[in-house]
């Protein structure tokens, strides 16, 4: 028998050099397995369909804590739907005034870092411009701040003024096409619809009394029309006129230094070809810029230089993380109290990436519980809201996949922390 | 003993020198002790002896729920020795267990909780898994059962589920601790009389550990524990006429 026993060992040896720990064990692996014919790998989606359902089995279960962690997730959504959507409205009602600017090519001294506050540059720039033959007509942009007198009550009130040649039409504005007639006659202005309430009851004044005469600075002026604009940060309300009117209004400032410059192009050109020719005419004094480049110049001063996009972005974390937590708490608690279930499936031979993905696919059917009421509450919110602030507040597409993709994140890093426990359930205690 | 090797399978369970401590370094308690132990195919084993004797240590050892220290087990072709974690996951899904409580998951009915045991194997369809868990829970009795909720079931009916979850993936063995303990004498007889006459049917071989001397019947053979020790067999055999 030792005899046997050590040719066995020497033959396996000799036989099976690449796989020694075999030796002896062969008995055992070459059994055909008692009842079960080979595993054959079946569909890949099962495993990802089963683990779901047998969450979603699970969780509907227990009506009352699927409810709260639908709720936790909503409340989470809701959140950051609101930290973003005032943020957003924020910075899109801090750029009002640029982004109704309608022209093809905008000039701005490189220095300026908020339209509030522009630095100018040479009027000169303008008539240079047009040395390109793409560029059909180039005018300058005067940009002033005076004080507006409320024809209804007298108060006062800063008031944004813009000054351009209103008649070459290269700049418009919403609404600004038919008054452009009148804006010729002098003293005569537009005046912003969505001006703050502050500046007087305009619209109705207007449609009841016809042309309005009121205070801008120390001169009469006339209100012969309307322009829709809106608020921004550093204007609660504008006023739109000719270059001579607003020379009238601005006595001391200079017709050389302008603000800005609007350049249309002929129809046709290519605008970004034209930006580049127009960068390489004109001295380092100008930036050119496409409209969205000059709202995003703006919006990026609004950005960087005030604590406005960190308080949102850390409203939204606070509203991640405390939505983070109660789906934590939800799972982790579903599993402590399920331990013996989830050890029972680990002695029947599921793994421990099975039951994560059970755990993984609870994580993220809460999700999608949560989002879908959590979005239509925020939509409703965003409408009621926006009408008692005058915040442009709504609901964009590309907001909302970035909502639910922060969620999906945060019930998956939940799940992901709360799939730990399931180490606690050991199939040895079972018995 | 090369050639009987060859023309016998071998045995489901084959224990050589099984010794298991729990603890460490001093504080080492050894629980099991050099345990030979061997299972033939279709044989219905009993395993008694007094509380702390070792059996259940012994059961998950052989269940691969717990990982081997000293000796050798060879369960259904599978050496636990030093068998890697997913080794041993393969190896249970091969093994039906009972447990002393019925363990059934409470959000699923009858027939979704033996659904269970089938849906490892993923080259069943859902239609194929139901009808195989409503042929199964059939042959239980619970045929018109299928719907209910474990907590709409009686004791004996869940433990009589848990026997069908337990046989329902075809295991190669199955292994059982006290699934009477929580059951009345009539239920638990009927039980253990409903495995019994089922694994006969597939020829599936039982280890039952059993502290319940009405049940002693159903064994081919018994097999006593004491102190970590298997009792030879000349003293085991009193425990049966008693
Ligand atoms: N997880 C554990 N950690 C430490 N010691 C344990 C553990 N499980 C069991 N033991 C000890 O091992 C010994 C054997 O326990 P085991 O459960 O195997 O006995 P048993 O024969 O099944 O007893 P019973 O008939 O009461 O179920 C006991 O002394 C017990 O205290
Ligand atoms: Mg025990």
């Amino acid at each position: 028998m030792t005899l046997i026993l050590r040719r066995e060992g020497l033959l396996s040896q000799t036989l099976l050099p690449w796989a020694p720990e075999r030796t002896g064990d062969d008995a055992g692996d070459e059994a055909p397995p008692p009842t079960r014919p080979p595993v054959r790998r079946g569909s890949p989606l099962a495993a990802l369909w089963l683990p779901l359902r047998l969450a979603w089995r699970q969780l509907r279960w227990e009506k009352a804590r699927l409810a709260s962690a639908i709720a936790g997730v909503m409340f989470a959504c809701v959140l950051v739907f609101m930290q973003l959507g005032f943020r957003a409205a924020l910075f899109d009602s801090a750029t009002a005034l640029l982004s109704a600017m309608r022209a093809d090519i905008f000039l701005m001294h490189p220095m300026t870092l908020v339209s509030f506050k522009p630095e100018t540059l040479p009027r000169v720039r303008a008539s240079q411009a047009m040395a390109l033959p793409e560029v059909q007509a180039a005018v300058p942009v005067y940009l002033a701040q005076a004080t507006w007198r409320n024809p209804e009550n007298g108060t006062r009130r800063a008031v944004q003024l813009v000054g351009f040649d209103t008649e070459s039409g290269v700049m418009d504005f919403p609404g600004l096409a038919p008054l452009i007639d009148t804006l010729k006659r002098p003293d005569t202005i537009a005046f912003d619809l969505r001006s703050r309430p502050e500046f007087g009851d305009i619209g109705r004044l207007l449609r009841e009394r016809g042309p309005l005469p009121v205070q801008v600075g120390n001169r009469m002026m006339e209100v012969a029309g309307l322009v829709e604009i809106g608020p921004s940060f550093g204007a609660d309300g504008n006023i739109v006129m000719s270059e001579l009117n607003f020379r009238r209004v601005v006595k001391e400032r200079q017709v050389s230094a302008v603000d800005l410059v609007a350049i249309r192009l002929v129809p046709g050109a290519d605008r970004d070809a034209a930006m580049a020719r127009l960068r390489q005419l004109l001295p380092d004094d100008v930036m050119v810029l496409s409209q969205p480049q000059l709202v995003a110049h703006e919006r990026n001063y609004w950005e960087t230089a005030t604590p406005i996009g960190f308080i949102f972005a850390f409203g939204s974390l606070m509203g991640l993380i405390v939505g983070m937590v109660i789906v934590y708490q939800i799972l982790f608690s579903d599993i402590a109290s399920h331990l013996r279930e989830y050890a029972t499936l680990k002695a029947m031979g599921y793994s421990n990436l099975y039951l994560g993905r059970v755990v993984l696919s609870a994580a993220l059917l809460l999700a999608v519980l949560g989002f879908l009421p959590g979005f239509a509450i925020s939509a409703v919110l965003y409408d009621v809201v926006g009408k008692g602030t005058f915040l442009p507040l709504g609901m964009e597409t590309g907001r909302a996949l970035g909502v639910f993709a922060m969620i999906f994140t945060m019930c998956a890093l939940a799940g992901l922390l709360a799939m730990r426990k399931l180490r606690d359930a050991n199939p040895a205690d079972m018995f | 003993m090369d050639g009987s090797r060859v023309s016998r399978p071998p045995p489901p369970v084959q224990l050589r020198g099984v010794t298991y401590a729990f603890g460490s370094g001093a504080l080492a308690r050894p629980v099991l002790r050099d345990v030979e132990l061997a299972v033939a195919p279709g044989e219905i084993v009993l395993l008694t002896g007094p509380s702390g004797s070792g059996k259940t240590t012994l059961l998950t050892l052989i269940g691969a729920l717990r990982a081997m220290q000293q000796g050798s087990a060879q369960v259904l072709g599978q050496e636990l020795a030093g068998a890697s974690e997913a080794q041993r996951v393969a190896l249970r899904r091969r093994i039906g267990f009972i447990f002393q409580q019925h363990n059934l998951l409470g959000f699923l009915s009858a027939r979704q909780n033996v659904a269970m045991a089938l849906e490892l194997d993923r080259t069943t369809s859902e239609a194929e898994r139901l009808e195989r868990a409503d042929a199964i829970l059939a042959q239980v009795g619970l045929g018109d059962r299928g719907e209910s909720r474990p907590d709409q079931l009686s004791g004996g009916q869940r433990q009589r589920v848990a026997v069908a979850r337990a046989l329902a993936g075809n295991p190669g063995l199955i292994l059982a601790d006290e699934p009477t303990a929580a059951l009345d004498r009539q239920s638990g007889g009927e039980v253990v009389r409903l495995l019994r006459d089922l694994a006969r049917q597939r020829g599936v071989p039982i280890l039952l550990v059993t502290h319940d001397p009405r049940i002693l019947d159903i064994a081919d053979r018994i097999v006593a524990m004491e102190d970590g020790r298997i009792v030879p067999a000349s003293q085991a055999e009193p425990v049966r006429a008693g």
